[in-house]
């Protein structure tokens, strides 16, 4: 009898999701690293993009690094921070929070009175979607050829708990047991609701299923020699001294992304951020002897680094000052226009076996 | 007798005051910056010279205004009759261009959507419009701030979203729509200035059976095609013609369900401003995965190419793809890459760049250049004719793009890009071969600014490091700059007022306004 208990639960939940703070006032949590974040992910989006979501500490991992292509900026250090903050204020958010009146998932996009989809209502609706609707609409209610993709479906858009789906089902659809669908209870639609919204859901980016599938498809063999050939990465690098146990320490994807990108922030497995080596810099004044340091920030006027004593030291650029730069990734960047993709996977492949 | 005269003084400056009158619009601005892009060409080059490359170090600081509302001021503001007008998300401020001290403010009760940024407002008589995130088209009274109506222009609950700044052509008020979550259809509309109802609807996706429907599969993948109009268009009076970029297709990473061109997204295409029906179209990027939105301006000049004069038009494309098309046919004339990239496997005969199979996203992951960020992105880029040279706050990134729905029929992104390295450069292309004629590379990478250039040899760019700096437009070299410790978020302007020019950016959630006092 936990069907009408799941009704008032959802209109519950319906009345909290209406009286919620609107997206546009949304704040970051007040806790350590909320600064280091706004700074961060608040120089081109709001804070609500970014609160909207609960997710785990490596899926937080996964929207960092993916936020790294769309041009985010910052130093490791700041990105460990903004992880360490997300993963312990932003966690995901369970079905028992949503009933307690937070939003399971509200996305930043869409409008605030999102349908929150419990989770329970959506079991019960899955087993009624593949009594009636699976074979016409698909396991993914993405449709068929002849019948309607039901996450793409305004119907089911503009729906909130029924409410337009049970005056569809009221006016008569064919259904696979070949019952009226008008004899379908509210409980039922609602269920129904819950599980087409939870297909939606999954759809975003925000989704369960954003995440890299496999990039294990490489030759282990081919990447050893690439390694060790063309690749020149033997010059620097080595399976049993730096590299040993390189594959047990990253999953596969973060593998490829750190020797193709390794100033690019990147998490080990357990989602431990990797430390990065600094660029160093030498500036030499006309007069005094070279001061070579950790370069902390270079423009085209300015710059400044941390010298051997940890002191901090900061210079205008002038024409008669010299400034030399040593990135010891360097030679990886330059790789970026050398590698196939073959290369790539293969020697993702090959560094897989360094367990 | 004193308060009679200052009530008669304050209705006489208010009969004069913030209106604008429509044919300023097709001249120069000077004392005013009437439209997103200064005037309808998307130059973004100003004929003042007061503040020039011989005396650009004396520009000093005249006003600041913070905002005190989150988020980044990605609004090109408008300056009309001496008020400044501008947007974040929900919020429309009007301050005094010189002084920078506000004179109202309004906030729109948001009903939610996607507050990711607000390119500003459009401004036609006594009448201001912009667009919220919860899809409405809302239009203020420019003397107090006062809601005058609402009309919704999107659904909210297919995540769609405002974000475009309005530009008023003649009497149609020009509507786009953002959202690129579930795979919705695109569009531009034209709204009544006086009432905001629909005067006409484009639809970025053709109907079976229209041209351009062959680029499709079926007609599930065609309604459900994406084409996003996020930035705002330009027009040529002249020709009645007005100029879009169309947004990427979806779903957006996974393309296996909507083999073939996909148009009409990521294509530049010119509609009549009266009709909406279209006249031409180009494609900058034929069936797009990367999330290249082609939305970048489409920039209108005249000048001569191999030898015969023409009315021009020119993209830098967030593909990396520099174009100029004769505006009045459509004609492809130059095709250039502005930063190397690698996802072509050539040049069609129409001057399209042909995408290579091969650096579509794949399950394994592809490398690839650009990145999402883009070798540009929506800042505004900026035109001069007084060097020739298009200007455009350029990147070269590398990141590998992944599939995440492997099914036959992916929906919504369906995978993305991760990681990588960026490089970013102020390029200075010779409209006439594409040609790199300078390249000013910055010290570090991202880079979110647009570019203005003027009549005082100079241009303004925001480098990776926070400084706003002017360059010596011909030879690329800087001449000043200013660290405004947030990155420039939006283009900057220029207006002259009372025989003092000003220059005013955006830096994250502060206005910042610039003066020559020197006269």
């Amino acid at each position: 009898m936990n069907a009408p208990s799941t009704f008032l639960r959802s209109a519950a939940v319906l009345v909290a999701a209406l009286t919620c703070a609107h997206a546009a006032d949304a704040q970051f949590p007040t806790a350590p690293g909320r600064e280091v974040t706004q700074k961060v992910c608040g120089s081109c989006h709001g804070a609500e993009v970014t609160v909207s979501k609960g997710k785990t500490r490596q899926q937080w991992a996964e929207v960092i690094t993916s936020m790294v292509a769309k041009g985010a900026k910052a130093t490791g250090e700041e990105f460990a921070q903004v992880l360490d903050y997300l993963a312990k204020n932003l966690p995901p958010q369970n079905n028992a929070a949503a009933t307690a009146g937070r939003p399971a998932r509200q996305p930043s996009a869409g409008p605030m009175d999102v349908h929150i989809v419990d989770t329970a209502g959506a079991d019960r609706g899955k087993s009624i979607y593949v009594a009636e609707c699976v074979t016409c609409h698909g396991q993914k209610a993405r449709g068929k050829e002849d019948t309607a993709d039901l996450v793409r479906s305004v119907v089911v858009l503009h729906d909130r708990y029924g409410n337009t789906i049970g005056p569809f089902f009221a006016k008569g659809h064919p259904m696979q047991s070949g019952r009226p669908s008008a004899g379908l209870t509210t409980i039922q639609v609602a269920d129904l609701s819950h599980f087409l919204h939870q297909r939606v859901a999954d759809t975003l980016r925000s989704g369960p299923y954003s995440k890299v599938l496999n990039v294990l498809t490489g030759d282990a063999k081919a990447g050893a020699s690439y390694f060790s050939g063309a690749g020149k990465c033997s010059t620097c690098h080595s399976p049993t001294r730096d590299l040993a146990g390189v594959g047990a320490k990253y999953d596969p994807p973060a593998l490829q992304q750190r020797f193709l990108f390794p100033r690019a922030v990147g998490f080990a497995r357990g989602g431990g951020v990797v430390q990065t080596k600094p660029v160093t810099v030498t500036v030499t004044l006309p007069s005094g002897p070279p001061i070579t340091g950790v370069l902390d920030k270079i423009d085209d006027f300015n710059v400044s680094l941390r010298d051997a004593e940890g002191q901090y030291r900061s210079y205008e650029r002038t024409p008669e000052m010299k400034i030399e730069k040593q990135d010891p990734y360097a030679a990886h960047n330059e790789l970026l226009e050398l590698y196939t993709d073959k290369n790539i996977h293969d020697v993702v492949a090959y560094l897989a076996t360094l367990k | 007798m004193l308060t009679r005269f200052v009530v008669l003084a304050a209705a006489a400056s208010a009969l004069i005051a913030q209106t604008l009158d429509p044919a300023k619009l097709l001249l120069p601005p000077t004392d005013s910056w009437p439209t997103y892009n200064g005037d309808y060409s998307g130059r973004r080059f100003s004929t003042l010279s007061k503040i020039n490359s011989s005396n650009v170090n004396s520009l000093s600081l005249g006003w600041v205004y913070r905002i005190n509302a989150g988020g980044a001021i990605k609004a090109t503001p408008l300056v009309v009759d001496g008020v400044m007008y501008f947007t974040v998300p929900d919020h429309v401020w009007a301050i005094d261009a010189r002084t920078g001290r506000e004179i109202w403010s309004y906030t729109w009760q948001s009903k939610g959507g996607e507050h990711i940024g607000n390119r500003g407002v459009g401004i036609y008589g006594k009448w201001l419009y912009f667009e919220t995130p919860d899809c409405n088209l809302v239009s203020l009274n420019l003397s107090d701030g006062k809601e005058r109506w609402h009309k919704t222009i999107c659904d909210l609950d297919q995540m769609y979203f405002g974000s475009v700044a309005p530009v008023v052509m003649k009497n149609h008020v020009i509507v786009g729509v953002s959202g690129d979550d579930l795979d919705i259809p695109g569009y531009l509309e034209s709204r009544d200035p006086e009432t905001g109802e629909l005067q006409w609807h484009w639809s970025v996706l053709p109907k079976p059976g229209e041209p351009g429907s062959e680029t499709w599969p079926n007609a599930e993948a065609m309604a459900h095609g994406g084409g996003m109009t996020w930035v705002p268009s330009t027009y040529d009076p002249e020709l009645n013609l007005l100029y879009l970029g169309t947004g990427n297709p979806q779903p957006v990473i996974a393309g296996k369900a909507r083999k073939g061109d996909n148009l009409y997204t990521e294509s530049i295409v010119a509609l009549d401003v009266d009709t909406g029906k279209m006249k031409w179209h180009f494609q900058s990027s034929p069936h797009d995965t990367h999330d290249w939105d082609a939305v970048q301006t489409p920039v209108l000049f005249d000048g001569e190419i191999k030898g015969e004069k023409r009315k021009l038009l020119a993209q830098a494309s967030r593909n990396g793809f520099f174009f100029v098309l004769d505006r009045t046919t459509g004609k492809n004339l130059v095709t250039k890459e502005f930063v190397k990239t690698n996802w072509t496997k050539g040049i069609d005969a129409k001057g399209q760049p042909i995408p290579n199979p091969a650096k579509e996203p794949q399950i394994d992951g592809a490398l690839v250049t650009p990145n999402q960020a883009g070798a540009a992105n929506w800042p505004p880029p900026s035109f001069s004719p007084q060097t020739g040279l298009f200007y455009i706050n350029a990147s070269r990134g590398f990141s590998v793009y992944y599939i995440f729905d492997d099914d036959d029929k992916p929906e919504g992104w369906g995978g993305n890009d991760r990681g990588g390295y960026s490089e970013s450069m102020l390029q200075a292309i010779d409209y006439k071969t594409g040609k790199i004629a300078w390249s000013h590379k910055w010290e570090g990478s991202g880079i979110r600014s647009g570019v203005l250039s003027t009549a005082g040899n100079l241009v303004f760019a925001a480098d990776p490091a926070n400084n706003l700096v002017a360059l010596d437009a011909k030879l690329g070299r800087p001449l000043w700059h200013v660290n405004l410790g947030n990155a420039m978020s939006n283009g900057p302007i220029t207006y002259e007022l009372d025989g003092k020019q000003y220059l005013v950016v955006g830096a994250g959630d502060t206005m910042f306004g610039f003066v020559m006092n020197t006269k």
